[in-house]
């Protein structure tokens, strides 16, 4: 297949660019943030496995998520694939229920400013906010950001593709996991 | 949450407002709190209109509906909130493929004779000698390994249970004998009894079934295309006897059922409404029951394990990892 030879991030702005592009392939936030926290959650994602609504965690992820600077943000949709949230200042913000997370976070909020500057072509700042801790952090899209969003990009490329996802391995959330069932049931 | 509602008075059931009322004929009003409804199991003669339907597809609520001969008559079943098509075309694709089916269906009858092993043993370290039927099922066990046909699966199934169902006449009192399964109608008691039990048991599964997006009519053990949702009826064969047949034995050993509680009429012996609420009553606290699962590390229900089974067999055939079907472990 062609496919192979193109670089997976080349692809993406392919297909992001244009919406007759041959091959198609879209990451969204949630995608970047699974790539980060667990592997085999990024594969599910990407088949559409339906998930445990009921699951308590969820809905407090969800329910935080939306309450938090209601009013002081606006959420863009771009493309149908990424829906960032900007502040007044027009910074884009992503939030977070607890600090366990924060690392998924980031790597979804450098996603939001990498797409908003190659596809879009506007250059944002970021912050990072944990409503629960009262903080908030700067974060900006530079050259060691930039490499980490590609390198994501082409780890997802690897994992979606594959017929089989990753093996389940323990980790601290997965108590708190939508699939935690689904992965240890055996 | 998960929680069926069995409704055996005549009347009929409606939208009201928010709320699904149900007016019997001496127009008695009821409300049922449809936020933690799985499922309705009608019982009796009840009339319902579209409305209602289409209500409780809205909040993604089963109704069963039970009729008199064989017990279940069908279900009306909401549609599913996630649709999978992705999980649909790994089902289509194992029951294709004549290794991976006769894999899955070896494995779900391993399951089922090690769940009625687990009946037997039970009672045999209860006083009763039940030592040669355990060698038969072992020796069903082995025979599992050489098959190389769903039929032959399917035949080891059936002189599993055979051998399995001579417990019946042993553990439970004289009124009640056994002397074999008969079906469509039962033509006695304790055929009344599994008849009604296994339905309820089936009618669990087709929920558990739809929580998962897995298409109920594509199955491995049994062939697809039956009148019923012939995955609910893999699945179920796991399941019977430890709901099925353990309430049962407690409810005729203990005496909450007795000859009363049944009406023959030619060749037919069917259970009576009070007998229905008294069965259904009991194998709804078994469902509620909990068990430490050792790999989910929390106490799970009865009724958990079936949604469980379904989450298991859809990863397996989504992932390729192993299935393992239930097998009772406490
Ligand atoms: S339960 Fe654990 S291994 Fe499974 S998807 Fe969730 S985080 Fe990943």
């Amino acid at each position: 297949m062609a496919e192979r030879d193109i670089d997976p991030v080349e692809l993406l702005l392919e297909s992001a660019r244009s919406e007759a592009a041959n091959a198609s392939f879209h990451v969204t936030g949630v995608m970047m943030q699974y790539y980060e926290a667990c592997e085999r959650e990024l594969w599910f994602e990407s088949r559409n496995i339906e998930i445990n609504r009921e699951n308590p965690n969820v809905v407090r992820g969800t329910r935080v998520d939306d309450t938090a600077y209601g009013d002081q943000r606006q959420n863009l949709s771009i493309d149908g694939w990424i829906a960032p949230d900007m502040l007044d200042d027009g910074r884009i913000v992503e939030v977070k229920p607890s600090s366990s997370l924060i690392e998924p976070a980031r790597l979804q909020l450098l996603y939001y400013l990498w797409y908003l500057d190659r596809v879009v072509g506007v250059k944002k700042d970021g912050v990072l906010a944990h409503p629960t801790e009262r903080k908030r952090e700067s974060v900006e899209l530079n050259e060691e950001a930039i490499d980490k969003v590609e390198s994501a990009i082409r780890g997802i490329y690897e994992i979606v593709r594959n017929d089989s996802p990753p093996s389940a391995t323990e980790k601290s959330y997965c108590d708190s996991c939508a699939y935690h069932d689904f992965c240890w049931s055996c | 949450m998960n929680d069926n509602y069995h409704i055996f008075s005549d009347g009929r059931i409606e939208r009201h407002n928010d709320t699904v009322r149900l007016v019997t004929e001496d127009d008695d009003k009821k409300y049922l709190p449809i936020e933690n409804a799985e499922a309705l199991y009608l019982h009796g003669q009840i009339d319902f209109n579209t409305r209602l339907v289409s209500f409780l597809n809205e909040h993604g609520i089963a109704m069963h509906v039970f009729g008199w001969n064989d017990y279940y008559s069908g279900s009306i079943m909401p549609e599913r909130g996630q649709t999978s098509g992705q999980t649909v075309v790994n089902q289509v694709q194992a029951y294709n493929d004549a290794t991976h089916r006769i894999k899955i269906a070896r494995e779900i009858v391993a399951g089922s004779i090690h769940n009625m092993r687990s009946n037997v043993t039970y009672y045999n370290n209860r006083g009763h000698e039940f030592s040669s039927i355990i060698t038969d099922l072992d020796r069903c066990q082995d025979e599992l390994a050489d098959t190389t046909a769903v039929d032959e699966v399917m035949g080891v199934e059936a002189s599993a249970r055979r051998a399995y169902y001579q417990i019946f006449d042993k553990v439970l009192p004289n009124g009640f004998v056994f002397n074999g399964r008969a079906y469509n109608p039962p033509d006695n008691k304790v055929n009344s009894l599994i008849s009604f039990g296994n339905s309820l048991v089936y009618a669990n599964i087709v929920s558990a079934i739809r929580a998962t997006a897995l298409d109920p009519t594509i199955s491995y053990l049994h062939e697809p295309g039956e009148r019923r949702y012939s995955l609910a009826l893999d699945l179920a064969d796991l399941f019977k006897p430890l709901l099925t047949d353990r309430v049962i034995f407690r409810l005729v050993n203990r005496r909450q059922l007795s000859v009363d509680d049944f009406e023959s009429e030619l060749n037919s012996c069917l259970l009576t409404e009070s007998g229905r609420k008294t069965f259904s009553k009991e194998l709804e606290q078994t469902l509620e029951e909990t068990v430490e699962h050792p790999e989910l590390n929390k106490k799970v229900s009865y009724q958990y394990l079936l949604r469980v089974e379904s989450y298991k067999l859809k990863k397996h055939l989504l992932t390729g990892e192993p299935y393992e079907a239930f097998k009772r472990w406490w």
